[in-house]
C-alpha cells in the first residue's frame, strides 16, 4: 500500500471523483435532478452518492487511503533519508571516485588544506576530513542536503493538510448516521417539533451552519443541510439581525451585503454588536460568522387586483412575501403565493447598446394557484420600462420554473401609470361604448355612399365580440373558419385595420369629455392604442385574466449568514505552508556531495562531485569550483 | 561599468522607496494593514527582479514613464481620452492593450522568420517588439487601474477581476517568464513556439472585447472586494503562464526528437531542461496561489475549500504537474513521455482557467462569458 502506484491509482480516482463533482452539479434539490436525469437514472446516481460526491463515503475512504499510503512511503523512507541527511560518505574508494562523470585530477603546487576548507565552506559547504594511517587525506564535503527534508516536508505536508481536511468533514457525522444516532430530518416542520435525533449538540467541534434572519429576528440554531433534508445545530450563543443593508453603485450594480448583528452568549451573557459584511467576517465563541446570502424577509405588500377581460372594479389586497392569499371571484377560488420581493433589479434590457444594464426598479414573484390546484408562476415589475422607446409596464409568466418567463407588456399612460391602460380596457369592454364608436367610424368613412351601412355596423360589432373574448387571436380562428383561404389575409388586414380605428376613436371620445383627466396625449394616441390592443389580446396568454399590481410596499430583508467551526482550519495552513518550504526545498536546492583525496605523496589532487539530480546548470557549476580550486592552489 | 550598473541599480531602488513612500503618505487612508503590507513587499520584489535582471529594470521605469504620462495627460477627467491625440491612440488603457495585441503578433512572425535565417538583428528586433508589446500590455493595465478610479472612486480596483483583464495578464506574465529565460539559455528560436500561445491569447482577447464589450470597466462584486485578490490572482497567472511556456516547449522539444527543424532548435536537453524549470516554477506559484485562494475563501466563503469547480479544478492541475515533477524528480524520468503529459498539462490547466467559467458555475462566476 506504500508503493506509488497504489498512491496514483487512488490520486487517479480523486481526479476522476473530482471531475465528476465539477460536471455534474451538486448538492442542488433531488427533484432538479428527477427532472433531469429521470427517475431511473436518479436513483442510480444517489445510491452512487454522485449528487454530493465529496462528502461521499466512498470518497473519503479513498482520501482516507490516501493518508495512509502517503504515512507509509514516510514513515518507510524518512529513516534513510535522514540518516543520509547527516551522513558523510567518508567510507568511499579511490576507484568509486574515478567513476563518477565529474571527476577531475588538478595540479595543485602547493596544497593548504586549511584554505581549501575555508573555499568550500565559503560555498556553502559543510565539510569533514579524515586521513587514513598511509597519510591520504579525504576532504569530504555537502551542501544542499535541505533537498532531502523536501521530500519529507512535502509529504508530510500532504498528510497534515488532508488530516486537517478530514477534522472539518463530516466523518464523525456519517458515522452517527450509520450507527442511527442522528437522523436527517427531511420534513419541514417547526423548530421546536424537531426531535433530539436531528438536532447536533453546542459541543460539535466542526460544523459550516446557515442561519437565515429576517430584520429584527432572533435565532439560536443554524441549519445544515444535508442531502435531501437538514439538521438542527445548537449554537452557544443566540444571533440577532438589527438591519440588513445593500448598497449599490451608481450603475445599480450591488457593492456591498452588511448585517448589524447582536450576539448574546448563553454561557457568559456577554453581549456584543457587530457589523459584518462579505470578506469581513467576525469571530465570537470560537465561531466564525459570515455573510453568505440575503433574501426577502417577509416584505408587505398591497397589491390591487384587476380584471383585465373586464370593467369590475379593482380590488385592493394586503399581502405578505412568504404569505399566501386567498380570493374568491367570479365563483373561482384563487391562492396568491408570494414568494420573493426584490428592490433593485439590474436588466440589461436595450439592445440597441452592447451593454446597457440599468436598474429598472421592484418586482415581486408569485404564483397564482387556480382551485384544480394547478399554478403559473409570475413577476410583476412595479414600474414602467422603455422597450422600443416606449415605456411599458411588464409581468411575466412562467407555467414551471424550467421556462422563461413570457411576458404581457401593457403601455403606460402619458401619466406613467396603468390607469391609462385599464381605462382604455374598461371602454374596450364596453358596449354602448363600443357602438358609439362604430357608428362614428362608419360614418366618417363612408359619408358620401350610404352602402349598406347597417350590416357593416352589424359586422363590426360581432368582430369587436370576437375581439373581446379572444383577442386577435379569436379572430384569425374566426378567419380559418369562415373564410377561404385565399382571401384570409385580406380580410386579416382588413379586420385589424377596422380594429384600430374603433379603438382609437374610443381613445378619441374619452379625450374629449375628459380633458381634464389627461391620461392620453392626441399624437401618442395611434401608438398607444395599437399596444394597448396588443397587451389586451395577450391578456388571454397570461393564464390568468386577474392582474396583480404592486401599489406600495414595505421592504423586509432577511440576511443569510454562515457559521463555521473549523478545527482542521489550523492544520491545513500548517500543512500548506510545510508543502511550500517542501517543494521549494525540492526544487530549488541542489544537493550537492564533493570528495577530494589528496594522496600522500602526490602533487595532484583528485576533484569529484556529484549530484542527485543533473540538471544543465551543474556543469557550469563544476566549472565554476574547478576555477575557484585551481586559483587557489596558485596563491597556495 | 561595474560601478555605473551598480549606481543604476542604487537610483532604481531608492526611487522605488521613493515612491512607495509616497503613496503610502498620500494614500494610507485608503488602504488597509495587508494592503499597506503588500505594497512595501512589492518594493522588496521589485528590487530583487530589478536587482537580478537588467531587462526587467528598463522594462519597470518605462512603464513607470508611460503611466505618468498617461495620468498626466488625463487631468483627472476621463473624457479627455476622446479628445487628447496621444490618449485616444496610444496612451488610454484601450489603445495600449490594442498596440500590445497588434505588436505580439508581429513579433510571432519575426520570430519564425528568425527561427529560419538566425540573423541576429531579427532576433533581437523580435524580442524588442516582445519588450515594448509587454511595456505597452502593463502600462495599459496600470492605466485601466487608474481609469477605474476615474468613473467613480468608488468603481476603482486593481485590473485583474475578470476575464478581460486576466487575459491581457496572462500575456504579460508570459512574455515576461519567457524573456526572462530567452536572456538566460541565449536563445531566441523559442520565440516562434511561446508567441503562439500568447497569440492565441490575444485572439480571444480581442474577439472578447469587439465580439462582446467586455474592455468595459465593471465595478467588483462584494466577494472580490479584497486585498487577497491583489496576490491571489498574480500568483496563479504566474503558475498559468509558466506552464504555457512549460508546453510550447515540450512541442518544440518533440519536433525535434521527430528530427524536424533540428537545425534551427536548440538541442533536447536544453528544452527538455527549460520545461523542467518553467514546470517547477509555475508549480510553485500555483502551490502558493491555490493555497492563498483558500486563505482568501475562508474569509470570503466560510470555508478554506468548498469543492467549488474552479477549486476542484485547480487541484486536479496541481495534481497533474505534481505527478509530473514526481516522475522527473524521483523516478528520473525524461524524454517524450514528459513532453506530451506537460502539453496535455496546457488543456488541463486551459480548463482550469477557461473552461470552467464557460461550462461549469460556481462560485468563480465573475468571469462569466
Amino acid at each position: 500500500m506504500s508503493s506509488m502506484r497504489f498512491a496514483i491509482t487512488m490520486l487517479s480516482f480523486v481526479g476522476i471523483a473530482s471531475i465528476i463533482g465539477t460536471i455534474l452539479k451538486q448538492k442542488q434539490p433531488y427533484e432538479s435532478y428527477i427532472i433531469k436525469f429521470g427517475q431511473f437514472w436518479f436513483d442510480i446516481f444517489k445510491h452512487l452518492d454522485l449528487f454530493n460526491v465529496y462528502q461521499a463515503i466512498w470518497f473519503l475512504i479513498i482520501l482516507v487511503f490516501l493518508i495512509t499510503s502517503t504515512s507509509l512511503c514516510v514513515v518507510r523512507n524518512s529513516p534513510s533519508i535522514l540518516r543520509e541527511y547527516h551522513k558523510f560518505q567518508d567510507q568511499i574508494r579511490e576507484k568509486s571516485l574515478r567513476s563518477f562523470k565529474h571527476s577531475y585530477e588538478i595540479k595543485i603546487p602547493i596544497f593548504n588544506k586549511l584554505n581549501l576548507i575555508s573555499l568550500l565552506e565559503k560555498n556553502s559547504f559543510k565539510v569533514r576530513q579524515k586521513s587514513n594511517p598511509s597519510g591520504d587525506l579525504l576532504i569530504v564535503a555537502k551542501k544542499g542536503s535541505f533537498q532531502k527534508l523536501g521530500y519529507i516536508f512535502t509529504h508530510l505536508a500532504i498528510i497534515v493538510i488532508s488530516a486537517g481536511g478530514l477534522l472539518d468533514g463530516n466523518l464523525i457525522l456519517k458515522t452517527q448516521e450509520l450507527l442511527g444516532l442522528k437522523e436527517i430530518q427531511t420534513q419541514d416542520i417547526p423548530l421546536s417539533e424537531i426531535p433530539s435525533k436531528s438536532r447536533l449538540n453546542v459541543n460539535n467541534f466542526s460544523y459550516r451552519a446557515n442561519v437565515l434572519l429576517s430584520e429584527g429576528e432572533k435565532q439560536d440554531v443554524g441549519v445544515i443541510p444535508s442531502k435531501d433534508g437538514y439538521l438542527i445545530q445548537e449554537l452557544p450563543f443566540s444571533i440577532g439581525l438589527k438591519d440588513f443593508n445593500i448598497e449599490h453603485y451608481s450603475s445599480g450594480q450591488p457593492k456591498s451585503y452588511e448585517s448589524d448583528l447582536i450576539l448574546t452568549s448563553k454561557s457568559t451573557g456577554k453581549t456584543k454588536e457587530q457589523k459584518i459584511s462579505v470578506n469581513k467576517p467576525l469571530t465570537f465563541e470560537g465561531v466564525t460568522i459570515y455573510q453568505s446570502d440575503f433574501q426577502d424577509g417577509g416584505t408587505k405588500l398591497k397589491i390591487m387586483v384587476t380584471d383585465l377581460q373586464s370593467n369590475d372594479k379593482p380590488q385592493t389586497m394586503n399581502a405578505e412575501v412568504f404569505k399566501i392569499n386567498n380570493l374568491i371571484y367570479m365563483d373561482q377560488s384563487y391562492s396568491f403565493e408570494f414568494d420573493d420581493f426584490r428592490l433593485f433589479n439590474i436588466l440589461d434590457i436595450d439592445s440597441s447598446q452592447k451593454k446597457n444594464s440599468q436598474n429598472v426598479g421592484p418586482n415581486f414573484t408569485y404564483k397564482i394557484r387556480n382551485q384544480s390546484g394547478q399554478a403559473n408562476e409570475y413577476q410583476t415589475y412595479q414600474m414602467p420600462m422603455k422597450l422600443d422607446g416606449r415605456y411599458f409596464f411588464v409581468s411575466g409568466m412562467r407555467p414551471t420554473p424550467q421556462e422563461d418567463y413570457k411576458f404581457l407588456k401593457m403601455p403606460a399612460d402619458a401619466k406613467g401609470s396603468l390607469e391609462g391602460f385599464f381605462i382604455f380596457k374598461n371602454l374596450l369592454l364596453d358596449k354602448k361604448n363600443i357602438e358609439r364608436a362604430i357608428n362614428k367610424v362608419i360614418l366618417s368613412s363612408s359619408s358620401s355612399k350610404a352602402v349598406n351601412t347597417d350590416n357593416l355596423k352589424l359586422s363590426t360589432s360581432k368582430l369587436f365580440r370576437t375581439f373581446q373574448q379572444g383577442g386577435y387571436n379569436a379572430i384569425a380562428l374566426s378567419i380559418d373558419k369562415n373564410i377561404p383561404g385565399t382571401e384570409q389575409e385580406s380580410a386579416a388586414n382588413a379586420y385589424i385595420k377596422i380594429i384600430l380605428l374603433v379603438a382609437n376613436q374610443i381613445l378619441l371620445d374619452y379625450q374629449s369629455t375628459n380633458i381634464l383627466a389627461k391620461f392620453f396625449n392626441f399624437e401618442d394616441l395611434p401608438l398607444f392604442t395599437q399596444d394597448a390592443l396588443n397587451a389586451y389580446s395577450d391578456s388571454f396568454f397570461y393564464g390568468t385574466p386577474l392582474f396583480l399590481e404592486l401599489k406600495e410596499f414595505e421592504h423586509v430583508q432577511a440576511s443569510g449568514l454562515q457559521l463555521t467551526k473549523s478545527p482542521g482550519k489550523f492544520w491545513v495552513y500548517l500543512g500548506s505552508i510545510m508543502l511550500v518550504i517542501g517543494i521549494f526545498c525540492m526544487i530549488y536546492i541542489q544537493e550537492v556531495r564533493l570528495w577530494i583525496l589528496k594522496k600522500k605523496n602526490s602533487k595532484n589532487i583528485l576533484l569529484t562531485l556529484t549530484t542527485n539530480r543533473h540538471h544543465l546548470t551543474f556543469d557550469s557549476y563544476v566549472d565554476e569550483i574547478k576555477n575557484k580550486i585551481n586559483a587557489l592552489s596558485k596563491k597556495g | 561599468m561595474k560601478d555605473q550598473v551598480s549606481l543604476y541599480n542604487k537610483i532604481f531602488i531608492s526611487s522605488l522607496v521613493a515612491l512607495a513612500s509616497y503613496a503610502l503618505i498620500k494614500f494610507h487612508n485608503y488602504m488597509d494593514g495587508y494592503e499597506i503590507a503588500i505594497l512595501i513587499s512589492s518594493i522588496f520584489a521589485f528590487s530583487w527582479l530589478g536587482f537580478s535582471w537588467a531587462n526587467f529594470k528598463n522594462f519597470f521605469i518605462t512603464i513607470f514613464l508611460l503611466s505618468f504620462l498617461s495620468i498626466f495627460l488625463y487631468q483627472g477627467n476621463l473624457f479627455i481620452a476622446e479628445e487628447d491625440f496621444f490618449l485616444k491612440y496610444f496612451l488610454s488603457s484601450q489603445s495600449a492593450i490594442m498596440w500590445m495585441s497588434a505588436l505580439y503578433p508581429l513579433s510571432l512572425i519575426i520570430y519564425w522568420f528568425h527561427l529560419f535565417n538566425s540573423q541576429e538583428f531579427s532576433g533581437r528586433l523580435a524580442s524588442g517588439l516582445v519588450w515594448i508589446a509587454t511595456t505597452l500590455g502593463t502600462s495599459g493595465l496600470l492605466i485601466r487601474w487608474y481609469e477605474s478610479y476615474l468613473i467613480n472612486i468608488d468603481i476603482g480596483h486593481i485590473p485583474i477581476s475578470n476575464l478581460y483583464e486576466v487575459f491581457v495578464l496572462f500575456c504579460i506574465i508570459t512574455a515576461l517568464i519567457y524573456m526572462y529565460y530567452e536572456e538566460r539559455i541565449g536563445t531566441k528560436k523559442l520565440g516562434a513556439f511561446i508567441l503562439v500561445i500568447i497569440n492565441i491569447a490575444v485572439g480571444f482577447l480581442l474577439w472578447y472585447s469587439f465580439a462582446k464589450g467586455a474592455h468595459e470597466i465593471q465595478p467588483l462584486v462584494p466577494a472580490l472586494q479584497s486585498y487577497w485578490m491583489k496576490i491571489h490572482v498574480p500568483a496563479n497567472f504566474i503558475g498559468y503562464g509558466a506552464f504555457a511556456i512549460a508546453a510550447m516547449v515540450s512541442m518544440a522539444y518533440l519536433v525535434v526528437d521527430k528530427g524536424w527543424l533540428t537545425k534551427y532548435l536548440p538541442e533536447k536537453d536544453v528544452l527538455e531542461d527549460m520545461t523542467y524549470r518553467t514546470i517547477a516554477i509555475g508549480f510553485i506559484f500555483f502551490t502558493i496561489a491555490t493555497i492563498l485562494g483558500a486563505v482568501w475563501a475562508a474569509e470570503a466563503w466560510g470555508g478554506y475549500w468548498s469543492w467549488d469547480p474552479k477549486e476542484t479544478w485547480a487541484l486536479i492541475v496541481w495534481l497533474n504537474y505534481a505527478a509530473w515533477l514526481h516522475l522527473r524528480l524521483i523516478k528520473g524520468l525524461r524524454g517524450n513521455l514528459l513532453a506530451w503529459w506537460s502539453i496535455i498539462g496546457l488543456f488541463i490547466t486551459a480548463f482550469c482557467f477557461l473552461g470552467v467559467n464557460l461550462f461549469l458555475s460556481g462560485l468563480h462566476s465573475y468571469g462569466e462569458l
